[in-house]
């Protein structure tokens, strides 16, 4: 240890953290009646495409129309691409890899992890609970000819969202230095996005724009896999993120 | 439980089972390293303590996604971190939380020890602000590493970072540092 560490680890005894509350009796109160979660089942809703389209752009038109004026519209089951004039100003900063919302960790051979087997097992793999299902997420380290997205903080991030995506639904809005080519994958839907940053959200059916999950994103594939809705998320181009898509199986 | 402390593996073992004396434990033992990494997040004890709360009812539901076996320690500190990040968010707390030296024991943080009597104490003053004008990520790996004692390991998991990243981060910023403390000198 050098002696600017020992001094850091003197000046860590020093410093003024408040007292740390004794919060284990209000924890076991709330632990009154709650179990350790078994592995649930899957949830498989299947919203119709023209459902979702409808309800999609039942929320955009809930958008102030001077904020954007939608000029283009894509639909994947799960997933709308709106284009629009210009991007809603971004609540969060371009996030490093700490600001993902990530959820809990899970093991990297947890069977519900769709897994592309052209990226080898993740450095890192999330689950959390949303209201409108599960959410996994497998998180790439840069390196391999990957480099670090300045979106993600990460090299390739691929979040998976599982069930019912029918109340509410990733959202993304495009500008015009973004292309959005639809292409077929395996017999499956998708849509690239390259270029220009996207911005991503979750939106609820009147429209309000989850506070909390607004962020940019760089070159992204969305697909349709075993009804599952993927986003393939990185610095990569289109052959590589669909060679990453082809290559999906179930751990 | 008997009268001697059941290892962790083993208590990990009963809550799993839903055994919430088992839990408790594991949180008396651990929540004032969460409260101490819910609070270089958030910046606010308050916040803080809700985040340690909440996370630690949500690691026990999620008990069943725990490997048997890991340490405990690292994934109860990346939930914590999470539920802290999420307050900070939603607080819409952009300001930054600046630590300071504990100088009064009756300010009511913590006491300094003989040893960290030892460190010069304008010296001490000078390190701590140069580590609170630290870009937020990188004050947070040497945070971690050295105010909170975590290992490079337990770091990555909390931080939701590759092991990697902390070691290049946590060397560049003490590089950074070093140069800082030179000059200032």
């Amino acid at each position: 240890m050098t002696e600017l560490e020992r001094s850091l680890r003197l000046l860590g005894d020093a410093v003024a953290f408040p007292e740390a509350p004794d919060v284990s009796e209000a924890v076991q109160r709330r632990l009154e009646g709650l179990r350790p979660e078994r592995r649930r089942p899957r949830r498989r809703t299947l919203v119709l495409s023209f459902a979702v389209v409808a309800l999609a752009i039942g929320a955009a038109m809930a958008v102030p129309p001077a904020r954007t004026a939608i000029l283009d519209f894509f639909g994947l089951r799960g997933a709308t691409v709106q284009r629009v004039e210009s991007l809603p100003t971004v609540p969060t900063e371009p996030a490093p890899g700490s600001e993902l919302l990530l959820g809990e960790p899970l093991p990297v051979e947890d069977e519900r992890l769709l897994v592309p087997a052209a990226l080898g097992r993740p450095d890192a793999a999330y689950a959390a609970e949303e209201d409108y299902g599960l959410r996994l997420t497998l998180v790439y380290g840069p390196g391999d000819g990957v480099p670090r997205s300045e979106y993600t903080g990460v090299g390739i991030l691929v979040t998976e969202f599982d069930g019912a995506i029918d109340t509410r639904y990733l959202d993304k809005m495009v500008d015009a230095d973004t292309s959005v080519e639809q292409l077929t994958i395996g017999g499956n839907r998708a849509l690239w996005l390259e270029g220009g940053p996207h911005f991503v959200v979750f939106r609820t059916e009147s429209g309000d724009i989850g506070e909390d999950v607004g962020r940019l994103a760089g070159n992204t594939l969305l697909l349709e896999h075993e009804g599952t809705l993927l986003r393939i998320e990185g610095q990569i181009d289109r052959a590589r993120a669909i060679e990453i898509a082809e290559s999906l199986e179930r751990d | 439980m008997g009268d001697r402390p059941l290892a962790e593996d083993d208590r990990v073992a009963l809550a799993k089972q839903g055994d919430t004396r088992a839990y408790g434990t594991l949180v008396e033992e651990h929540q004032s390293i969460a409260f101490r990494t819910a609070y270089l997040i958030t910046g606010s004890a308050a916040d803080a303590e809700d985040a340690v709360q909440e996370a630690f009812v949500k690691a026990y539901r999620a008990l069943g996604r725990f490997r048997q076996g890991a340490p405990f320690r690292p994934w109860l500190l990346s939930i914590v971190a999470n539920e802290a990040r999420n307050r900070r968010r939603s607080a819409g707390r952009r300001e930054r939380l600046a630590l300071r030296v504990a100088e009064d024991p009756l300010s009511g943080g913590a006491v300094p020890s003989p040893e960290a009597a030892l460190l010069d104490a304008e010296l001490r003053e000078e390190l701590l602000a140069a580590v609170n004008d630290l870009r937020e990520d990188d004050r947070l790996a040497i945070a971690c590493r050295y105010f909170l004692g975590l290992s490079e390991e337990e770091t990555a998991a909390t931080l939701g970072w590759r092991r990697g990243t902390v070691k290049s981060r946590t060397s560049r910023t003490l590089d950074r540092l070093r140069e800082r403390m030179e000059v200032e000198r």
